[in-house]
């Protein structure tokens, strides 16, 4: 019986099997339908875009009336003033003033000193956020740091649970956008100190922004979730002058008993909005740009940019960006691409008018640029503004920046713009303060065509997996021709070496794969270096990268440890070509896991190269019109497929760069560590070893 | 008959003719209970109104509730018959602008959560057990009289549901669900144990309609604020509340209401016409296949409000068994017994034992007024010479027996 079960299992299994096997036997068929398929779907994404929608019922966005008055408005005003006729006066004065400000509304104040923590590359707390960063080289008392905090509590609320507002503030450069970007926060926390209906308490933080905008947040925000209970650092440095000061800073509010000189707390944190005004006004209406990308292409939930975009939209008559790439936006080749899915959406529609298929030309284009971006800084793995640093906390954060249509010299164009804005804050904050728990309806893996338009991850990932399904085809096709082409071998030794032949190229990938380790570690002794250009550590890291590659060659690579380098396998690059591609194959796929988009960009440029590598040597030996094709082909897809080549390569595309030196792919690649991108690492421990790999296929010596 | 009879032989015979003509009138009595409903006297008005959803933006559905509580109070039921249920506490949710308040207008004339609001199951008790329990009056010993639904088989009884539903069932506290299937069991045992007279069920939901589907108790009325398929909808958003603060459906018919007073005579037909499809933009549905009376001809508050018929006495104090008050049609619900079949006589016998301890209950006055009143229904003087020559005969019996 047992054994009648597992013969209908083998009659069961046979269909597939019989799949499996004529699809290996095609590969290379299968493969080239596969990639045309990836690229058109991936072309296709702008016009499968869905329309956004409130997926949570608790927001209600929009169902109240604004209560922002112009009393408030007037008052934020006054404090915009005093801030930007502070020229002459110290950065210490200021910040007093706006705990001055705060602290009349009946908030509790607090001021929190922090010390810069300057972005190093720590190989051993890769994607975890220590704060061992902190050396003690760095902490003298001029880098200290104050950031300004008022809570409200909410009148009735159980103090569980906050809301954040996050204005950075530089106190020394005392521009005219961030005074106003106080101001709109002020004028909302006013009013939000009078009403009832709080259920979250609020948080404003002015961030010092003197060390960059992200570190004073992220600063806060490890205090806040943290606490150090052993402050020898801080201890030492009270000794400074500029503890003293803050300490007479703080005295003001001494008086009206309303300062604590611990560190504050609220509750959980819902969500945190960084509000920000851009000082440039060369707009044709007054605009309001998102920013949502955190580290590692972690987006916030898409309901929280939906609810800022339906009340700009809606109530407040902003018009609303997200960042998209402006080169594309001239691209002939797009737009015809567009005027194509356009009459092709027509046709469908005179068809069958159900079919809802297509967009305009135009609205292809903007959505292709809109999502180019968005996937463009979801791979680049690096927060687009100090929401990342929420991001780590699990925190959903934006950024708002508003742009004013004309310049804000002017007394009532003030009055009217932090109006504006203070009612859109509002109505979001209101909109969060219904929630009840956590945003967690709408999407959190998404790529944004339009602020209302978006690709959730069931339909990106299409093009994806169509790209990889590929490799493990091509992999298995080439283990099987690689195995069969061997002569046959008679002695029983023989046999099993050809078929554990394949471990001999799996150790040539596994020592690529290492040296690619060591290639991802050299920086962290290279930016040790004192007093070094950029240019100079690309120099340096580029020799020291070829010289480990040698000297592992001739570690591992050595006669001693290769038993049957004696007789050269004909067919070697096969099997080292099949075990690249499944190596590839895995290592794409762990990616999509960390960072979609990074995996996206990654295989569009690794698997052509990966798929259609062959040795020169043999294409030259055939001389026909489609090996000299196919050997120029891969002559060019290994050029790009070059990581600092595919840098500059999407530099020239996106942003329209003229110059280039080599420096800046340093700098480039040093903000990926800084960042504690992931895609540094899959730079380095993947793209890089596949594509040597992928080289040393093409110059095998077959 | 005769056995019991048998076991008396030893009474004097003016004991035995009274007995004989008690027992006559017993058999009067369970003729009438077996078709209970149609002739008992509609003695009291309970409501049941049950508020489902929690969460803040779910405001209009405790707002419908306490409008629909207000409402019926107005209208003369009092507290003590009104099993008021309430998932959520909107008032004192801290979102809310006016703390304790609660409005279903964004007028803000009226505070529906007043000074006499006395709710019965509030936030997570209301489950859809409890509710089960209420209806089918399965209480735990410790639960207070005020919790329970004390109805007889005179009441007219409104049940009143809101919250979130779909097809066939209603949404409790985000967690669990009341299906058709429940509710229709809950009022078919409420049928058995003669919890009510008359039932009207009023839905405001998604799809009210599918959740009386499954319904087939007599005596049940139903209406629902859309049929299949369709939604229901708020009426309004209060911008400075910052909710829908009602929905269509309770809307219209508050207005309905409001126009409205206790000595009103308005029939349920003229409320259930009220309902104007494309005010509600959902059609309100109603059932009334299981319904007996003519909706016509039944007011309104026999239902929303507490006004029944009254009775008149001869004398105020003295006190009448309200089973003789229907007399009249006795005889009309004796042939519908007997058309009934083996399944009511079988439960003949315990509704028999049921009358008997009640009756005990009665003092003897009670018993004596009784016999005398069936014995004045005697129309004629023919009538009492038959009786008492059917008497004579197993007198005749039982002498030639003894004389034996």
């Amino acid at each position: 019986m047992g054994n009648g079960e597992v013969e209908k299992a083998k009659m069961r299994a046979r269909p597939i099997v019989k799949l499996g096997i004529f699809l290996i036997s095609h590969s290379s068929f299968v493969s080239v339908i596969c990639l045309i398929a990836a690229i058109v779907a991936l072309l296709l994404l702008p016009v499968l875009a869905k329309n956004t929608y409130i997926s949570e019922n608790a927001l209600m966005p929009g169902s109240a009336n604004s209560m922002l008055s112009t009393q408030d408005v007037s008052e934020a005003n006054r404090l915009v003033k005093d801030l930007t006729h502070l020229y002459l006066r110290s950065p210490i004065e200021s910040q007093q003033i706006i705990g001055q400000y705060m602290s009349g509304l009946d908030a509790e104040v607090t001021y929190q000193k922090f010390y810069p923590q300057l972005n190093r590359f720590h190989p051993l707390h890769f994607f975890t956020n220590s704060d061992l960063g902190i050396s003690s080289s760095n902490m003298n008392c001029s880098s200290l740091g104050i950031n300004t905090v008022g809570i409200i509590r909410a009148p009735r609320g159980d103090g569980k649970e906050a809301i954040v507002l996050v204005t950075p503030y530089n106190p020394e450069k005392n521009g005219l956008g961030e005074a106003l970007s106080l101001g709109i926060a002020y004028s909302v926390f006013s009013l939000l100190s009078r009403v009832t209906w709080l259920a979250k308490d609020i948080v404003w933080l002015v961030a010092d922004s003197r060390y960059g905008e992200h570190s004073a947040v992220d600063a806060w925000l490890r205090e806040y979730h943290d606490p150090v209970f052993h402050r020898n650092n801080l201890i030492d440095s009270e000794t400074c002058n500029e503890s003293n000061t803050t300490t007479e800073l703080e005295q003001k509010l001494y008086v009206d008993k309303k300062f604590y000189s611990g560190f504050r707390r609220a509750g959980t944190m819902a969500a945190a909005l960084v509000i920000k005004v851009a000082e440039d006004s060369n707009h044709f209406e007054d605009s309001l740009n998102i920013y949502a990308e955190a580290s590692n292409g972690q987006m916030p939930n898409l309901d929280l940019i939906n609810i800022v975009n339906y009340l700009a939209v809606h109530k407040q008559g902003l018009r609303i960006q997200v960042k998209k790439i402006w080169s594309l936006l001239g691209f002939r080749w797009l737009n015809t691409l567009g005027v194509i899915f356009e009459s092709v959406g027509q046709i469908a529609r005179s068809i069958n008018p159900q079919w809802k298929f297509g967009i305009p030309a135009s609205e292809y284009v903007e959505g292709t640029a809109t999502l180019a971006s968005s996937l463009y800084y979801q791979a680049l793995g690096v927060p687009t503004g100090p929401h990342g640093a929420f991001r780590d906390y699990q925190i959903d954060a934006i950024t708002l920046e508003i742009s004013p249509k004309v310049s804000l010299s002017k007394m009532t164009m003030r009055n009217d713009f932090i109006l504006r804005g203070g009612r859109l804050l509002e109505g979001v904050v209101q909109s969060i303060n219904n929630l009840l728990e956590k945003f967690h309806q709408s999407f959190f893996l998404y790529l944004l065509t339009s602020p209302s338009k978006f690709v959730s991850v069931g339909v990106y990932m299409i093009p994806f997996v169509l790209l990889i399904t590929p490799l493990p085809l091509v992999a298995a096709s080439l283990h099987i021709d690689a195995s069969k082409s061997t002569t046959p071998q008679t002695t029983e030794v023989d046999v099993s070496r050809k078929s554990w032949k394949w471990l001999n190229s799996a150790r040539k990938v596994f020592v690529i794969h290492l040296w690619g380790v060591v290639v991802a570690l050299l920086p962290y002794f290279l930016c040790r270096l004192p007093n070094s250009t950029p240019t100079a550590n690309f120099t340096l890291w580029g020799l020291l990268s070829a010289f480990s590659l040698i000297i592992l060659y001739l570690i591992l690579g050595s006669p001693v440890f290769e038993a049957s380098a004696s007789q050269p396998e004909k067919r070697e690059w096969a099997s080292l070509k099949s075990v690249t591609t499944t190596a590839a194959f895995i290592g794409l796929s762990l990616m999509s896991v960390i960072n979609f988009a990074t995996a996206e960009i990654g295989a569009l440029f690794i698997i052509p190269i990966c798929l259609m590598v062959q040795p020169l040597k043999l294409d030259a030996q055939a001389r026909s019109l489609i090996t000299l094709l196919r050997a120029t082909c891969n002559l060019v897809l290994g050029l790009i497929a070059f990581p600092p080549v595919a840098y500059v390569l999407l530099k020239v595309v996106f942003d329209d760069v003229d110059g280039f030196n080599v420096g800046e792919y340093w700098n480039w690649v040093e903000s990926l560590w800084a960042w504690n991108s992931a895609t540094y690492l899959y730079v380095g421990i993947v793209h890089l070893p596949c594509w040597a790999l992928c080289i040393h296929i093409l110059f095998h010596p077959c | 008959m005769a056995f019991p009879v048998l076991s008396f032989l030893k009474l004097p015979m003016n004991v035995l003719v009274i007995l004989l003509i008690f027992l006559s009138s017993i058999g009067n009595s369970v003729a009438y209970l077996s078709s209970s409903s149609d002739t008992t006297m509609h003695t009291n008005n309970w409501a049941v109104l049950v508020c489902t959803s929690r969460f803040w933006f779910n405001y209009r559905h405790m707002a419908n509730t306490l409008s629909l509580y207000r409402t019926v109070k107005r209208l003369g039921i009092p507290d003590e018959r009104i099993i008021l249920m309430l998932a959520d506490d909107m008032a004192c949710n801290t979102r809310n602008k006016y703390p304790a308040q609660v409005f279903n207008n964004e007028n803000h004339k009226l505070n529906l959560y007043g000074d006499n609001v006395e709710v019965d199951y509030r936030g997570y008790e209301v489950t859809v057990e409890n509710f089960l329990r209420v209806l089918t009056g399965r209480h735990e010993t410790a639960v207070p009289r005020s919790k329970r639904l004390l109805s007889d088989e005179g009441s007219h009884i409104l049940l009143y549901m809101t919250g979130h539903g779909g097809d066939e069932f209603l949404k409790f506290q985000d967690s669990e669900e009341l299906q058709s299937h429940d509710l229709a069991d809950a009022v078919k045992q409420m049928k058995e144990k003669r919890r009510f007279k008359e039932l009207l069920i009023m839905v405001d939901t998604c799809q009210a309609s599918t959740l009386f589907s499954q319904l087939h108790s007599p005596g049940v009325l139903s209406i629902g604020s859309s049929k299949k398929g369709e939604n229901s909808y708020s009426h309004h958003l209060d911008s400075d509340v910052g909710v829908s603060v009602v929905d269509r459906f309770t809307f219209y018919t508050l207005a309905f209401f409001e126009r409205l007073n206790m000595y009103d005579n308005a029939s349920l037909s003229s409320l259930f016409n009220s309902y104007n499809p494309n005010l509600l933009m959902s059609t309100a549905h109603y059932r009334t296949d299981l319904y007996q009376r003519k909706l016509e001809e039944v007011p309104v508050t026999n239902f929303f409000g507490s006004v029944m018929e009254t009775v008149h006495t001869d004398s105020a104090y003295r006190s009448w068994s309200k089973k003789n008050v229907g007399h009249a049609k006795t005889k009309m619900s004796l042939d519908q017994s007997i058309t009934d079949g083996d399944k009511k006589n079988s439960r003949n016998f315990d509704d028999e034992d049921q009358f008997n301890n009640e009756y005990q209950q009665d003092s003897v006055g009670q018993i004596w007024n009784t016999i005398l009143t069936n014995v004045n229904t005697f129309e004629s003087i023919d009538a009492v010479v038959c009786y008492g020559l059917l008497l004579m005969l197993p007198l005749l019996v039982v002498s030639t027996w003894l004389s034996k």
